[in-house]
């Protein structure tokens, strides 16, 4: 109890000193910040450099080359040209299934929003929509569409669509009264309070369902690759592991890794510039 | 510039989510004639239904009986012609300051009376000035203080230079400095523009100080209780006019009006009246 309540002070003490320490040592708080969150990942690719060569066998060592074995062969592919081949093929489709699911996610959401009624009657099939995981359909897009451009453009735009129509439904939803009657009284109609006000107000929940639009966007894709494409990350993977061309699976995940860690970092920026002035 | 016209306003809540549709009365016959270019404050205890009136002022709401004239013409929805200013000041937080104070100038321009774009600017800026805050045109609202925001929101519903300005508790959520400092901006305002102003507020000093006619609410249903006329000097010119015997006398009085109302209340009452407040606040 009594080092609840010394806890309690403490956190109390640390709350009242934060913003002191925050305007005087900023730099070096996020210099200090950056080494302690890289640490990790340092110490994961030096346990994946080191236990393949010391302490697993032979024989498992091949199915665990060592980093810089991987990343030889990433260097290669990208020396070849190959990599950027399936890279673009991967990012062409996530982006085209992206962009669509944007353009008439958020359209779509701000008129399901304005009419409460079409809101209200829709929502109970897009919950389920929703909460159907897009890979579960997987295998009805690949009968309907083949295993073509088209059924990996609509995966994607199946996966992203949801995240982005429910954001805009919800920011739409979301928008205090108080800015509408603010507007009404300077003046604006209908179509002027939504365009003026509504929309500019769900800006910031609109871009984080874009956001996780795009984080599906790709995920989804890399596995609908795998299953049947003829270039892609996706597709990069299961084929140079029914190869047996380990280093180069190993190559592609890491390139996988890597770009969906991209893709976030640039939404996220995206969403916070789109968003700056809600940070009150 | 504008009279209003008060006639026998009633309004009244339909309670939902109640078992029983009880309506719920949150102003009853309510009378009042607020002269061109006079300073009006409405104070009274939650629940009273001022804020009500100000929203049917606004034309944000409409009466369930009785009518609302400013000029003999019969209020038909909101107005650039009658500006209201909130409590939580209701910025456009995507805005900067000089944006949000040219909302309304640019509803006039679609409304084709309106100013072109670098006149609109320049109203801003002035008004912004107005106000006492040079400097902060391009900064947004969350880069402002409290005081500040209202600031801007007063700019920016007198920007356009509107008959009547409607001030919902503008004051209320402010410290008590910065609440004298836009008092008296206020004030000098009003002197300056000769604008009818309705102010809504439950601080009795602040009706006071500010009011050429003071009414004071009861609740449950709203009511005028009474009307007080106050017949002070400039406020500003002379010094602390808040320590006179003048105000404290006016102050008291209106202390006591609300207070009977107050002390005949039983406790089940005043939750009522809570609800109520709850219902159109």
């Amino acid at each position: 109890m009594s080092t609840l309540t010394l806890e309690e002070q403490q956190i109390s003490l640390e709350r009242s000193v934060a913003p002191a320490k925050y305007s005087t040592g900023r730099l070096g708080k996020t210099l200090r910040k950056t080494l302690y969150s890289s640490g990790a990942i340092i110490g994961f690719l030096l346990v994946w450099e080191l236990v393949p060569q010391f302490v697993l066998e032979p024989a498992s060592k091949v199915f665990l080359p060592p980093l810089h074995e991987v990343l030889q062969q990433l260097w290669k592919m990208i020396i070849s040209g190959d990599l950027l081949t399936h890279v673009s093929a991967s990012l062409g489709r996530s982006a085209i299934g992206f962009l669509l699911a944007v353009v008439i996610g958020v359209p779509v959401g701000l008129v399901v929003a304005w009419f409460s009624k079409v809101g209200d009657f829709l929502n109970p099939l897009l919950e389920v929509f929703r909460n159907t995981a897009a890979l579960a359909l997987l295998p009805v897009f690949t009968l309907l569409l083949g295993i073509g451009e088209l059924s990996k453009v609509s995966i994607v735009l199946y996966a992203a669509f949801f995240p982005v129509l429910l954001n805009t439904i919800l920011g739409a939803r979301s928008v205090d009264p108080l800015l509408i009657r603010a507007g009404r009284t300077l003046g604006l109609n209908n179509f002027e309070i939504f365009s003026k006000v509504v929309l500019p107000a769900s800006v910031p929940i609109i871009f984080t369902g874009i956001r996780m639009a795009g984080t599906s966007a790709v995920l989804v894709l890399i596995a609908a690759e795998m299953i049947g494409a003829k270039a892609g990350l996706g597709y990069l993977i299961t084929n140079s592991q029914a190869s047996f061309l380990i280093p180069k699976m190993y190559a592609a995940i890491l390139t996988v890794a890597v770009l969906g860690f991209v893709v976030n970092a640039a939404l996220v920026a995206l969403e916070r510039h789109f968003s700056r002035w809600a940070r009150a | 510039m504008s009279t209003i016209e008060i006639k026998n306003l009633s309004k009244k809540f339909q309670r939902t989510g109640a078992s029983d549709e009880t309506a719920v009365t949150a102003i009853e016959s309510l009378d009042l004639w607020i002269e061109d270019g006079e300073f009006y404050t409405l104070v009274g205890p939650s629940g009273c239904g001022k804020s009500t009136l100000l929203d049917i002022l606004a034309g944000l709401s409409t009466p369930s009986q009785g009518e609302m004239l400013v000029d003999g013409q019969p209020i038909a929805g909101p107005s650039l012609e009658r500006s209201v200013v909130f409590q939580q000041y209701a910025l456009f937080p995507w805005l900067t300051a000089a944006a949000n104070v040219q909302i309304g100038l640019e509803s006039q321009t679609r409304h084709g009376k309106g100013l072109g774009k670098v006149e609109r600017r320049a109203r801003a800026h002035e008004y912004l000035r107005l106000v006492g805050l040079e400097g902060v045109e391009d900064k947004y609202p969350h880069e402002l203080s409290g005081g500040m925001r209202q600031r801007v929101a007063i700019a920016r519903a007198l920007a356009h230079e509107p008959k009547v300005l409607l001030m919902d508790e503008p004051f209320a959520a402010l410290d008590a400095q910065t609440r004298e400092q836009l008092q008296d901006l206020l004030l000098d305002i009003w002197k300056r523009t000769k604008t009818t102003i309705v102010f809504i507020t439950h601080g009795i000093e602040e009706a006071v100080y500010l009011g050429q006619k003071v009414a004071v609410m009861s609740a449950k249903p709203g009511k005028i209780k009474e009307i007080v006329n106050i017949d002070l000097q400039d406020r500003q010119s002379v010094d602390d006019i808040r320590s006179t015997q003048q105000f404290g006398e006016y102050r008291h009085h209106i202390w006591n009006l609300l207070h009977s109302r107050a002390a005949q209340e039983s406790p089940a009452q005043f939750e009522k009246t809570l609800i109520t407040s709850g219902a159109h606040a």
